[in-house]
């Protein structure tokens, strides 16, 4: 075991390998108050990797409803309740991690999905109630509103996977130049290790290759300086793949940096797992901080209310509406008159919006002139 | 030792100086062997003695005639204990292993009690397996039961349910029959040219050896300095057959005595250090999730 630096808990933690920061890092930055479920970007991350034979209940993408959808089922209250209850103090994760908690013979603490828990990938759809006095009910409401939303998961490409930790052939690998997660499709020899490992759930068996899959990052993509399918598929427009610098690096010009450490706006997805996952998410602003502190560590209430008044600061509204603006990367951004600017690294810009529309009234009556003859008339749904 | 979990410890003593005296300890189980002299029961401890064989090797025939005339030994199996991730605990308590051999090629008959078939590759579905461990080179003390050690490699058989499967079936051990009730919306190689279906089956358009279905042998042969390091070899030369019958795997795994460009011949009269390993599907054996076996005596049978 080696002693690394994870920045999400604010402490040192073990892990098998010593630490190997990526030049940059992949992330993707997911703001769940825009998501439908329209499972768009399920269908083209589908379409494009695994429509092959033996890929037929691979998800790399998914959309759930939380909190009671999951895919495979139960993935994260699973490894919740194994890990047992767990504290932050203030922001430094005072509980253990999964690598922490790994019972004797075992590098993780992990479980396996059974065959069931793959066959229902949208259990849960838009469902708010389940035992509503225990959970999602709020009394205090008054229209005794039940919540839900929609989390969209890919695999976290995370700074210290669990995948990795677990493979006894070191056959899954971080990619030093943007720190995307592979599997050698060479190496493996389909021990499933990595399935009973990694408590996101985002390693899969192939049936016909008979070695394990996951989320690639599109990264043929990404070599090209383009986002991912997901992303650009999003009809929200809720989705930015950008790339994160060393967390002794920050640079508040590039996106990633400045919604993760300046503005501390986007968190990652379950961080007490000690992984360091590298998806951040927007977190739901309707939803009880109770529920997202759980999920997204202890910087929700800060995340909300950033993200309340974001329509107050130009910088950070300018950067949201740069989301699914274009299929480039962005590399930085600038605001000024009213319209957000994306640049590419040589500095050259790539795509501007508009901060707001511009809008036009067409009064409801008016004047026409029918066969010669003045005529009132007015505007009905045309 | 043989009857309890074998611990880190047990295997640093078996890498030096202690090899030798299992190898010792071996060598009184010989006359204890043949003082017994039934040959059809096993012997636990028995060195296994490769009977030569004028004629063809029952390889493919783990029922034949000649194997009666081999001397089984009861070979004791532990819950691997040593590397991470452990097998909890051990699913079979033994193996019955015998051999034969022609001067030209060394074949095994392994068997152990398994009542479950497991030959397809699933969703936390696994299956069942045998290797047969043998040292690159000569000398009187083994490599490190942990499938080697840098510089002190390990030449391993490694018999898998599913490659009989894949031999027996044509290839046909993938989606279709795990799940026969299936119904495919369109795939790949139902509308693209072959050449382009195949890179939606990126393990095997890799090269990678297991993601093949169609193949000449079971058995696998691989080198290892250790575990995790298992490297398939460029060129396979073993073969075997196994079957399931009466609740129990009777597999036969044979390997060339040359063992070209792999390590030292195994010659008629010599005797070598064998280790064994079992899976059991069943139990979600794996990888290091296994059944393992102390080193064990090798005789091949001098040819006159």
């Amino acid at each position: 075991m080696a002693t690394v630096r994870n920045w999400q808990l604010g402490r040192d933690m073990e892990y098998p390998y010593a630490a190997d920061r990526p030049k940059k890092q992949f992330t993707m930055i997911m703001d769940t108050n825009k998501c439908i479920a329209c499972q768009s970007c399920t269908i083209a991350c589908k379409s494009t990797w695994t429509w092959g034979k033996g890929q037929e209940y691979m998800l790399w993408n998914n959309i759930e409803t939380k909190p009671f959808g999951f895919y495979p089922t139960g993935w994260d209250v699973n490894i919740l309740e194994r890990l047992g209850e767990q504290q932050w103090d203030g922001d430094t994760y005072g509980g253990q991690t999964i690598f922490e908690a790994a019972p004797e013979g075992e590098r993780v603490l992990g479980w396996t999905p059974a065959e069931e828990d793959w066959s229902h990938p949208n259990i849960g759809e838009d469902e708010p109630t389940g035992n509503a006095e225990d959970t999602t009910y709020i009394p205090d409401n008054p229209h005794s509103l039940m919540w839900m939303y929609y989390l969209q998961r890919i695999c976290n490409h995370c700074t210290y996977p669990a995948c990795v930790a677990a493979c006894p052939r070191e056959a899954i690998y971080k990619r030093p130049d943007d720190g995307i997660v592979l599997v050698d499709q060479t190496r493996c020899r389909g021990y499933q290790e990595c399935l009973t490992a990694c408590p996101y759930k985002k390693t899969m068996f192939n049936l016909e290759t008979r070695v394990s899959e996951k989320c690639i990052g599109c990264y043929p993509k990404i070599e090209q300086g383009l986002q991912t399918q997901c992303t650009t598929s999003c009809i929200g427009r809720l989705r930015l793949t950008n790339f994160l610098s060393h967390p002794d690096e920050v640079d508040p010009r590039k996106p990633a940096d400045y919604l993760i450490h300046v503005k501390r706006m986007a968190l990652p997805l379950y961080p007490q797992l000690g992984l360091e996952p590298n998806v951040y998410y927007v977190p739901p602003v309707h939803v009880p901080t109770k529920y997202l502190t759980q999920m997204f560590g202890p910087g929700v209430e800060h995340a909300v209310e950033t993200y309340r008044n974001a329509k107050d600061d130009e910088e950070l509204l300018g950067l949201l509406m740069l989301f699914g603006a274009t299929e480039r990367i962005m590399d930085t951004w600038k605001v000024s008159g009213g319209v957000a600017r994306a640049y590419d690294e040589a500095g050259d810009e790539i795509v501007a919006v508009p901060l707001r529309e511009p809008t036009f009234t067409r009064p409801f009556e008016f004047t026409t002139d029918v066969k010669g003859v003045p005529t009132a008339g007015y505007r009905h749904n045309t | 030792m043989a009857d309890s979990t074998i611990t880190r410890r047990d295997v640093l003593l078996y890498g030096g100086a202690a090899a030798g005296g299992v190898v010792a300890a071996g060598a009184g189980v010989v006359a204890l062997a043949h003082a017994v002299g039934d040959k059809k029961t096993p012997v636990p401890g028995a060195p296994i003695v490769a009977k030569y064989v004028d004629g063809d090797l029952p390889v493919t025939d783990p029922g034949a005639d000649a194997w009666k005339d081999a001397q089984p030994s009861l070979v004791p199996l532990v819950a691997q204990q040593i590397a991470q991730p452990f097998l909890e605990e051990a699913g079979v308590a033994e193996l019955d292993a015998r051999a034969l051999h022609d001067g030209n090629e060394l074949a095994l008959l392994l068997e152990w009690d398994d009542d479950n078939v497991d030959d397809l590759d699933g969703i936390h579905r696994y299956h069942d397996a045998v290797a047969v461990q043998l040292p690159t080179k000569s000398g009187a003390t083994p490599p490190a039961l942990t499938m080697g050690a840098p510089g002190t490699p390990v030449h391993v058989l490694q018999w898998r349910a599913t490659w009989q499967r894949d031999i027996d079936s044509g290839g046909k051990t993938g989606v279709d029959q795990i799940y026969p009730e299936v119904v495919h919306d369109v795939m790949p190689d139902d509308v693209l040219p072959p050449r382009t279906a195949a890179y939606y089956w990126v393990g095997r358009k890799a090269g990678n050896p297991l993601s093949q279905k169609l193949r000449t042998t079971p058995v696998e042969e691989i080198v290892a300095e250790g575990f995790g390091s298992v490297t398939h070899l460029p060129h396979q030369t073993a073969r075997g057959h196994a079957v399931n019958s009466g609740g129990r795997w009777h597999v036969v795994v044979a390997v060339p005595t040359a063992r070209t460009g792999v390590g030292e011949p195994l010659r008629p009269g010599s005797t070598w250090p064998v280790a064994f390993a079992v899976w059991l599907g069943s139990e979600s054996n794996r990888g290091a999730r296994k059944q393992i076996a102390d080193w064990q005596t090798l005789t091949l049978e001098a040819t006159s």
